[in-house]
Formats: structure tokens, C-alpha cells, sequence
């Protein structure tokens, strides 16, 4: 009997203690995890000066507030938050127990400096609604605002407001995000070599995920790997071997043949962006608005869709994301394809069309420039673009560029038309590339005018609600399209795979996104 | 003698340098776009830019610019990246070891392969033998490296999984690299020893050595190689520059880090100090494998060493 307690015993604590190492090995393991294209580059994890961030920073800082796939807002670091009748103040309640990664506690008096740390940034204009900001205890703090800014969670929601630890800030200096960063975020930078990893190890004391995240404890994975591959069929066949475990951002052209892959899962988001044509409205033979118009009509964006991208996605017929209210606009201003009708412009704009099959307008011949970055998506997209020109009678010169030398182009006014991608999911990108404060970049279409100028402002500055300020965007976004300075052409899908044999990746994605929340709850499959 | 000559090609080399850096400096002038650009923020005022010109000093006289550059080199401080907000010598440091590695290891493959190959082929007379090395020749010196490193990966890593699609972990992470990088490198040292080695025979002291009765063994390592090798040396020489900046294709498809990556990333940002301190190593690269490419072969040749000295 004491023998068999014994052994039951010994057997007992060989179960656990099995158990135990078992539960280590997965607790220890390591995520490799593929950037995107698009996030290839970023020097800096610094969220207040940076001009691009990766999904990493969402792991190493926390934001004030979460936005979810159906643009709803979730506490975070605020549990909650009021807004005065007349939008002139924010009060936020914050969260209690939460320290930064340098053992620094979070605050009210963390978030009066870090709002302050944004002054004469890049991204000042995230803030720039906030006159001061006064502490009223130790977990409350008031925003005491210039203006009513409705889109002022939109922004604390943003990768870009991720709240860093004042006192690494103020010693860093123009260090910070570089040789370290230190947020309240679910992991702590561990190593960043600029172009090559970034590896982030776990912060074991982290308690305070987001309602986004079934897991609000400690991620369950130890180490996260994140790599830079520039090569996107590289990054594909590593996700295929093994070498990594997610590949955020899968190019559309290699989604067929991961679905062929039994041990790879695909994750289709709603994209966050348009692909487009903007038209310089400087240039001849542009500078004529029913040129313009044709221009828009010569795209087949159904067609783009099933040729180019297999039927994944959709057509892009206005300036925004579908899913935005403001990309609810008359329909008879969305832009359509409508061949015959483009050539009827052309013959009203006086351009003919001539024996070769491109139009004329006496000597001159209807040849215009078509620049692209190179960049393959963009360059196959152009490709098409310039045959569906042709089909109109418009005979478009490819050149392809750096994204720093098109840049000069764009600047010194030397372009007409260009093929051109962005990811932004709110109608303020409007105002990024139209209004006349920023001509040549990032407003390529160089359009300047009164009453564009007028509407933007309103939308921008003088919104007092949210209902107000989707009217006001609406009615700016309708006038651009009336202008015809741009041809909207694809809104991608975001594309995440993952090796389902070596991770889980919770399903539905909370957010808009995948970053952060959604990495709380990977787990490693045994 | 060896000495003098070798002090006279290192007095050569003042002015080359200085022309070089000259070179260097303007040329990034001569790209269009701005580093200054990507450091303002969209809308910024001309004063903003203005600041941000003085701050970089790229306001000064060029003459001044080129001075204060150069000074600078000469005591190993190649200044801070205006947009990778490093400092140079980091980014350089950093990079540095890794090209090497690369450059070094694919410069020993195809040295030692490619003049046994090339050797192989000039005195074993078969046919076959004869048209595998020539069309492997051809094939090595067209086929484009991007395209055999997908070939290698696709075989070698997917296929048979033996080694990291790609990464800079472990020496198994420099196999295919090095394999493709090496495999242009091995035709054309191979084209040159077999060339040199069945010119070398031709000659006339080759059929005196066999009339003296000595062995063919004899004749090839003792007479045959030292002379062929004059040629094999001058391509191996020029190489050497390549060690450094020759991998840029390669670091890109097998996601690698690397001095050409670098140069890539400062150029498509147009940040100055970076493109300056990379495109600066890799002529000094060139320039050291000339040297040493020269010094090699007057050693090897007293004809060279008498004519120039």
C-alpha cells in the first residue's frame, strides 16, 4: 500500500511536473511573424514623432481607447470618457495599477505630458484640436479643447496616439523608439535591428488588455519575432516552410496558392484604402475638366478586379472605403466605366480620333504620362490603366519611379496622370490629398479652388458632432468627385495567413486591423 | 623591389582616392529628390525647411560641405543619418559583418571551384567533359541571381527543407547565398583558368619541359599554373570590390542584411551621409582589390614589377 502511494505519488508528480514543462515549452515558445509590404522601413519606435509605425509598436504600447471593425469605441487606458454638450471638453477617467515598462506609473500627469510631447511633430495634427490638458486626480484628466473635435477617439484610437513612458521620453531624447521603447503595452522591445527584426518579450505584468482581447492577461506567447523580408515571394515560401508563423499582408497574387496549403489559414479584414489614379489638373490636356471625366470613365474597376486580383476585393467607385458613411455619396457622381461616353467627352473636348487609334487635336497627339512607384502591384495595376487609356484613344507613357524621386515629380509639378495607393481608414484623407495647403504632395491632383477649400475647412474644423461632421465630410467629399481630379480604382482586402499547424489566431479579428488585441490572443498549437 | 613597387602603387592610389571622393560627394547632389523632404512635415513653411537645411549644414558652401565631410571620414566619423537618425558608423557596423561574411565566403567558393573546375576542363581532353563545362560556363555566366536563388530556395529549402528559405541565423542561413552568389563567380574564374592554362601550353617552353622528360603532373603544377595564374589573379583582384557591394539582389531575395541593402535604403530615402559612407567603403573595396590584385601579380611576374617600377 505504501508502495503504491509511493508510486502514485511519484506518478502523480511526474504527470504534473510533466504537465508543468509541457505548459512551459508552449508558455516559452517563439512567433516568427512576417511584416507587411507596406510596413517595411520604419526606423523608429517612437508612436509621437514617428511618420510610420508597424504592428509591432501595438504590442509595446497601449492607447487610451480601442476602435473595433464596426468603428465602435472600447475603453482601455480610459475606462471611460464624457464629452461636454458643446464639445469644448473631454474628461477621461483612467485606468488604475497600469505602469510602464521602466516601472513608472500611468497617470493623469503621464497623459499631460505625453499630449504636450506632440507640439512640432508629424502628428501634431492628432492633437492639435486639444488646447491643454488639466489633471483633476491622479486618474483623471480633462482635454480642454480649441474646438469640438468629433474625431478626437478616432485619433486616441490610432497606432500613432500609443502612450509612451514619460520619463524613457524626457532621458531619450531623439533616442527614443530607437535604442529602446518603453510603453504599457502586453510586451517590452527587446532588440530592433533597423531592416533586419524586432523581438519583443513578453510583459509579464501586464493585467489590462482590452475588452478586444479574449485574453487581458499576459500574451500567451513568451517572444514575438518580427522580420522585415523584402521579397514578398520569399516571405510567402517562408510561412510555407515554416520559417515563420504569420505573414501579415499577403499580396493578393499568392492567396490561391496558400489555400492550396493544408497546414496555411487565410484571414480576410475589409482593407483600410483605395488604389487610384489622380489627374493633375495643372497639366494639358487635364486642365479640361471634360478630359477628366473621360479619363474616369476609360477604367474598368470590375474588370481591374476579376483580371488583376481574382475577384478579391472590390471596385473602388469613390474616394473612401465602403465602410465609411462618407463614401455614401450621390450615386450619379460615383465614377463608372462607361467607354462610349468617355469617347463622346473626348470629341466634345475637341481630341479625335485618329488613324492609329490615338486621338488628335490637330497636330497634337492625345499622349500623356502615366507615372507609378515601383512597387509590382502598383506596376501590373498601371500596365492595365495604360491599356484601358488606350482603349479611349489616350496613349499613356509609363514611367516608373522610386517613391523619392516621384515625390520631386509630384512636387515640381512635372507629372499628369499617376497610379497611387493609400491606407487610411477615416474621410479626413480627404484633406491629406486636397486641400490646397498642400499642393504637389500629398495633394498630386495640385487642385486649388475656393469653394474646395471652404468645404474642407468646414468638415476639418467646424464640426461640433459626429452627424455633422459625416454631412460636412459627405458634402466635400461629393465636390471632389464633381471635380473629377482622380480615378478611383480597387479597394484591397487585408490578407493575413498563418500556419495553423504551429499557431491559433483568434477568428472573428476584433478591430480594425490586425494588431495588438489580436496578437493577445495567439496561441501556440501543441 | 616588391616593396618599392608596392609603395608606389599605395602613392598612386592619394590621388585616385581624392578624385574618387569628390566623385562621391557630388554625385549624391546629382540625384533628384531631398533628404530634407522626407524629414518635413507636409505643409511645413520654407522656414521650417530652412531650419532643418542649417541644421544638417547642408546649407554651407559644397567646397566647405566636401572639406568638412572628408575631415570628418579621415577620423572615422561619418556623422548621423538624417533619415535613419543613426549615427553612420552604427548603420555601417552593423551592416558591415554581414556583407563580409557573404562576400568573403562566395569570393573563397568561387576562387577555389572555379580554378579547379577551370583546370580540370583545360587538361582532361574528353568531349562530354569538354561541352558540360562549357555550356556550365555559358549557364553560370548568364543566368540572373535572383532567379537561381528562387530556384535554390524553391529545391533546397522547400523541397528538401535543408536549409532557411532565408534570414541571417546561422551558417546554414548562408549556404544558398553564398551557393548563388558563388555560381557566377565560379564560371567565369573557371573560363579564365581554362583559357590561361590551355594558352600556357601552347607555349613553347611547355613542349622543351616535355622533351626534358619531366611528368605532366610536374609540368602543370610546377610550370603551367604559376604562369596561368597571372589572368586568374587579375579577375580575383577585381572581385574583391564585389565582396562588399555585390549582394544587393541576393540580400533583398533572401531577406538578408548587408552593406548593398543599406546603400539601397539610403538611396531610395536620399539620406546623404549613408549613401556617401556606403558608396566611400565600396570604392575603397575596389581600390584594395586592385592593389592587391597588382602587388600579386608583380610578385608572381618580375616582368611586371621591372616594367613599372
Amino acid at each position: 500500500m505504501r508502495y503504491s502511494t509511493k508510486t502514485q505519488l511519484l506518478s502523480g508528480s511526474a504527470i504534473v511536473a510533466a504537465g508543468l514543462l509541457f505548459s512551459a515549452a508552449a508558455m516559452a515558445q517563439n512567433v516568427s511573424v512576417a511584416f507587411s509590404a507596406s510596413e517595411l522601413g520604419a526606423t523608429a519606435y517612437n508612436p509621437v514623432a514617428a511618420s510610420t509605425l508597424n504592428t509591432a509598436t501595438s504590442l509595446i504600447y497601449d492607447r487610451l481607447v480601442e476602435q473595433d471593425a464596426d468603428q465602435s469605441y472600447h475603453p482601455h487606458l480610459a475606462t471611460s470618457w464624457e464629452e461636454t454638450a458643446d464639445g469644448m471638453a473631454w474628461t477621461f477617467s483612467l485606468l488604475e495599477g497600469v505602469t510602464f515598462h521602466d516601472d513608472t506609473p500611468f497617470n493623469a500627469a503621464a497623459v499631460q505630458s505625453w499630449i504636450a510631447s506632440y507640439a512640432g511633430t508629424e502628428n501634431e495634427y492628432l492633437v492639435e484640436a486639444i488646447g491643454s490638458v488639466d489633471v483633476i486626480d491622479d486618474l483623471t484628466v480633462r482635454f480642454n479643447m480649441d474646438r469640438p473635435e468629433p474625431n478626437l477617439l478616432y485619433n486616441l484610437a490610432s497606432a500613432f496616439m500609443g502612450i509612451p513612458s514619460p520619463t524613457a521620453f524626457a532621458e531619450l531624447g531623439d533616442n527614443f523608439g530607437v535604442t529602446a521603447a518603453v510603453g504599457t503595452g502586453p510586451y517590452e522591445l527587446q532588440s530592433f535591428e533597423i531592416g533586419l527584426e524586432t523581438v519583443l518579450v513578453r510583459n509579464e505584468d501586464y493585467i489590462w488588455g482590452s475588452d478586444l482581447s479574449e485574453n487581458t492577461g499576459p500574451g500567451h506567447i513568451e517572444t514575438f519575432t518580427f522580420r522585415e523580408i523584402p521579397d514578398q515571394s520569399t516571405a510567402f515560401l517562408e510561412l510555407r516552410t515554416g520559417g515563420i508563423d504569420l505573414l501579415l499582408g499577403v499580396p493578393t497574387d499568392f492567396l490561391q496558392i496558400l489555400e492550396a496549403e493544408a497546414n496555411i489559414q487565410i484571414i480576410q479584414m475589409p482593407g483600410v484604402g483605395i488604389s487610384y489614379m489622380p489627374i493633375n489638373v495643372t497639366a494639358p490636356p487635364f486642365d479640361n475638366i471634360l478630359v477628366r471625366q473621360a479619363t474616369g470613365m476609360a477604367i474598368d474597376q470590375e474588370g481591374i478586379v476579376a483580371a488583376i486580383y481574382n475577384g478579391v476585393g472590390a471596385p473602388a467607385h469613390n474616394f473612401l472605403i465602403s465602410s465609411l458613411p462618407e463614401a455614401d455619396v450621390d450615386p450619379d457622381l460615383n465614377v463608372t466605366y462607361n467607354p462610349a461616353r468617355a469617347g463622346e467627352l473626348l470629341d466634345e473636348a475637341g481630341w479625335v480620333m485618329g488613324d492609329d487609334g490615338v486621338r488628335v487635336m490637330g497636330d497634337e497627339r492625345l499622349t500623356v504620362s502615366l507615372y507609378t512607384a515601383n512597387t509590382t502591384e502598383l506596376t501590373r495595376l498601371t500596365q492595365v490603366v495604360q491599356a484601358q487609356l488606350g482603349e479611349i484613344g489616350m496613349e499613356a507613357i509609363i514611367t516608373v519611379f522610386d517613391s523619392s524621386t516621384i515625390r520631386d515629380e509630384y512636387r515640381n509639378n512635372a507629372h499628369q496622370l499617376a497610379v497611387r495607393s493609400y491606407d487610411w481608414n477615416n474621410s479626413d484623407i480627404l484633406d491629406w490629398f486636397f486641400s490646397g495647403n498642400r499642393l504637389g504632395y500629398p495633394n498630386v491632383s495640385m487642385w486649388e479652388d475656393e469653394e474646395g477649400q471652404r468645404l474642407n475647412d468646414v468638415a476639418m474644423t467646424e464640426s461640433s458632432t459626429s452627424a455633422e461632421r459625416i454631412a460636412n465630410f459627405t458634402a466635400y467629399h461629393e465636390y471632389v468627385l464633381s471635380q473629377h481630379l482622380f480615378v478611383p480604382i480597387y479597394q484591397p482586402t487585408q490578407n493575413i495567413a498563418f500556419n495553423a499547424t504551429s499557431i491559433s489566431v483568434p477568428d472573428p479579428v476584433r478591430g480594425s486591423r490586425f494588431r495588438g488585441q489580436s496578437f493577445m490572443d495567439i496561441q501556440v498549437v501543441e | 623591389m616588391i616593396l618599392r613597387y608596392t609603395f608606389q602603387r599605395l602613392l598612386m592610389l592619394i590621388p585616385v582616392s581624392f578624385s574618387i571622393s569628390v566623385v562621391i560627394f557630388m554625385i549624391v547632389y546629382l540625384l533628384p529628390g531631398d533628404p530634407i523632404d522626407n524629414l518635413l512635415r507636409v505643409g511645413s513653411s520654407p522656414e521650417d525647411r530652412a531650419e532643418l537645411v542649417a541644421q544638417y549644414g547642408l546649407d554651407r558652401n559644397l567646397v566647405v560641405q566636401y572639406f568638412v565631410w572628408i575631415g570628418n571620414m579621415f577620423q572615422g566619423e561619418f556623422g548621423q543619418a538624417i533619415v535613419l537618425r543613426r549615427p553612420v558608423a552604427d548603420l555601417v557596423a552593423q551592416n558591415l559583418p554581414y556583407s563580409l561574411t557573404l562576400g568573403g565566403l562566395a569570393f573563397l567558393f568561387s576562387s577555389t571551384v572555379g580554378m579547379t573546375l577551370g583546370t580540370i576542363s583545360a587538361i582532361v581532353r574528353h568531349p562530354v567533359l569538354d561541352r558540360f563545362m562549357r555550356g556550365f560556363i555559358l549557364l553560370g555566366s548568364t543566368v540572373p541571381g535572383f532567379w537561381l536563388a528562387l530556384l535554390l530556395i524553391l529545391f533546397f529549402s522547400v523541397n528538401l527543407g535543408w536549409f532557411p528559405v532565408s534570414g541571417a541565423g546561422g551558417w546554414k542561413s548562408l549556404v544558398l547565398p553564398v551557393l548563388t552568389i558563388g555560381f557566377g563567380g565560379v564560371a567565369l574564374v573557371a573560363r579564365v583558368t581554362r583559357v590561361a592554362l590551355l594558352d600556357a601550353q601552347r607555349e613553347d617552353f611547355v613542349t622543351l619541359l616535355h622533351a626534358k622528360g619531366l611528368s605532366s603532373r610536374t609540368i602543370l603544377f610546377r610550370h603551367l599554373m604559376p604562369h596561368a595564374l597571372l589572368p586568374v589573379v587579375t579577375i580575383l583582384a577585381l572581385r574583391i570590390g564585389w565582396i562588399l557591394g555585390g549582394a544587393v539582389t541576393v540580400e533583398f531575395v533572401f531577406g538578408r542584411p548587408g552593406l548593398g541593402s543599406l546603400l539601397i535604403r539610403a538611396l531610395g530615402q536620399r539620406d546623404y551621409p549613408v549613401v556617401q559612407a556606403c558608396l566611400l567603403m565600396l570604392a575603397l573595396a575596389v581600390m584594395l582589390g586592385t592593389l592587391i590584385g597588382d602587388v600579386a601579380q608583380a610578385s608572381m611576374d618580375p616582368r611586371i614589377r621591372e616594367r613599372k617600377a
